[in-house]
């Protein structure tokens, strides 16, 4: 990533609406903002990399994520992507909750990529690591939030991208299934493979990770060494050791 | 069930009726439907997948695509039922019946078009999906399926210039129900219609697809 900026023109409402412009244009108002999202950031990542960004609420994280992965395009300057993305950025994407979980691996796998007689070939094994059991037959809605998170986690962790990028998806979900996921990125990380982890949890990111990159305001504070870039973040937001700030709750 | 409606109400006020004016008005209402269908199912189709845009990189557009062939898999029957009963109202067969192909095409086209049209539009202004209804109901008085084209005044024939489904339904009427080959012009003119709104569309969608993970 050279000089990557991002910057956009969002609506102040949720729900905009044709009345409430109208209503806006009559009184003078204005009814969008500007937000720049990322500023002159310049990042590389290599394979073998294991990436931690971390950063305050609206640091221009998930943009960042999202811009590497072509969700969303950045405004100025340049990225240059070599090989696969695959992004965890929100668990169970695609699925139908009337569905059951079954047909919902069907679904998840077709958006996260992946062709139907590869998830034929993977079902069995997306099936017993989510641990659902005779669950996976029944429709998602009668689902718990932990099941919901295992069978979603299971799908996306199956795909084998070159790059890999996790935003905070993992933060939902019971102590069991952090643990497995946490174990899964584990074995994700090998030499022909970059990850990217955005999280809070500190200490996941100084086991996991072996670069970590510090986000303020959509600008790169600081990159290097898990545990002085982590330590150098929390002085800056005066915040002493606690087990509040190593996992996500 | 509609059309059966439709029928007692325009034999009520107009007073005529006959089998070929219900085949007319059956064969009408169901490439209407094809249009309508598509608009209110496309309408939401960029919004409904917020989940999708903001966390997977695809072709956004597959989104209203797949509201229209929804509303195409949702018309293929209707041809059918329309088959059977044309044959039960003795209405005449002949090979320019095939002119109805092309047809459905062009209102494919056009269908297509205007969803990825309004699906853009309901990004910035979402209470438009309120408004769809009356102008489903506008266009569908303003078009020939209610009556036969042939049946208008001429001081009344202006509503085809400003009207994109007239010559579409129009000839869709004439080669399906009348088993008449369709005016050229017409057909040029439907064709028009499509490809115009269809280009405007997808240059308006294209043109905003990079919002929409922020617009969301």
């Amino acid at each position: 990533m050279q000089n990557l900026s991002l910057t956009y023109t969002t609506a102040i409402q949720r729900k905009p609406t044709l009345k409430a412009r109208a209503k806006a244009l009559g009184r003078g108002t204005k009814q969008t903002r500007v937000v720049h999202a990322l500023e002159n950031v310049n990042l590389d990542v290599t394979y073998g990399q294991v990436l931690g960004v971390i950063g305050t609420n609206g640091a221009g994280k998930s943009s960042l994520m999202r811009t590497i992965a072509g969700i969303i395009p950045p405004t100025s300057g340049r990225i240059e992507v070599f090989g696969s993305v695959s992004t965890l950025l929100a668990l169970g994407i695609g699925f139908n909750p009337a569905l059951s979980g079954r047909a919902n691996v069907l679904l998840g796998g077709l958006a996260a990529g992946m062709s139907r007689k590869d998830i034929e070939e993977h079902f069995d094994e997306i099936a017993e690591f989510s641990e659902l059991g005779e669950a996976i037959d029944a429709p998602m809605r009668t689902y718990s939030s932990g099941m919901y998170a295992r069978l979603g986690f299971s799908v996306a962790a199956t795909v084998q991208p070159d790059i890999l990028i996790v935003d905070e998806a993992l933060s939902t979900g019971d102590a069991h299934f952090k643990e497995k996921s946490f174990n899964k990125i584990k074995e994700l990380r090998s030499e022909d493979r970059a990850l990217i982890l955005v999280s809070h949890a500190m200490a996941t990111l100084r086991e996991i990770c072996n670069d970590v990159a510090w986000l303020h305001k959509g600008k790169l504070v600081n990159r290097g060494n898990p545990n002085e870039i982590i330590d150098a973040y929390q002085d800056f937001l005066h915040l002493g050791k606690s087990s509040v700030i190593d996992e996500d709750l | 069930m509609l059309s059966g409606v439709y029928f007692i109400l325009i034999v009520i006020i107009g007073g005529s009726g006959g089998v070929t004016r219900y085949g007319h008005l059956t064969a009408s209402l169901f490439l209407f439907y094809l249009v309508s269908n598509s608009l209110t199912g496309g309408v939401k189709s960029v919004t409904a997948g917020q989940r999708l845009i903001l966390n997977t990189a695809f072709p956004r557009m597959m989104l209203p695509i797949s509201a229209t062939v929804i509303a195409f898999f949702k018309f293929i029957p209707t041809l059918f039922v329309f088959m059977i009963m044309r044959t039960v109202l003795g209405l005449p067969f002949g090979w320019e019946m095939l002119w109805s192909i092309p047809i459905i095409l062009i209102a494919l086209i056009f269908s297509l078009g205007v969803a990825i049209l309004i699906s853009t539009i309901n990004v910035y202004f979402r209470d438009i999906a309120s408004f769809l209804p009356y102008l489903t109901r506008t266009f569908l008085y303003l078009s020939p399926i209610l009556y036969e084209a042939s049946d208008l005044k001429p001081q009344l024939r202006i509503i085809e210039h400003f009207n994109p489904l007239f010559s579409i339904l129009e000839s869709w009427s004439l080669s399906i129900v009348h088993s008449q080959t369709p005016n050229l012009s017409s057909m040029l003119i439907s064709l028009a219609w499509a490809l115009g709104v269809l280009l405007i569309g997808t240059y308006f969608f294209l043109s905003r697809e990079r919002e929409f993970a922020v617009r969301l």
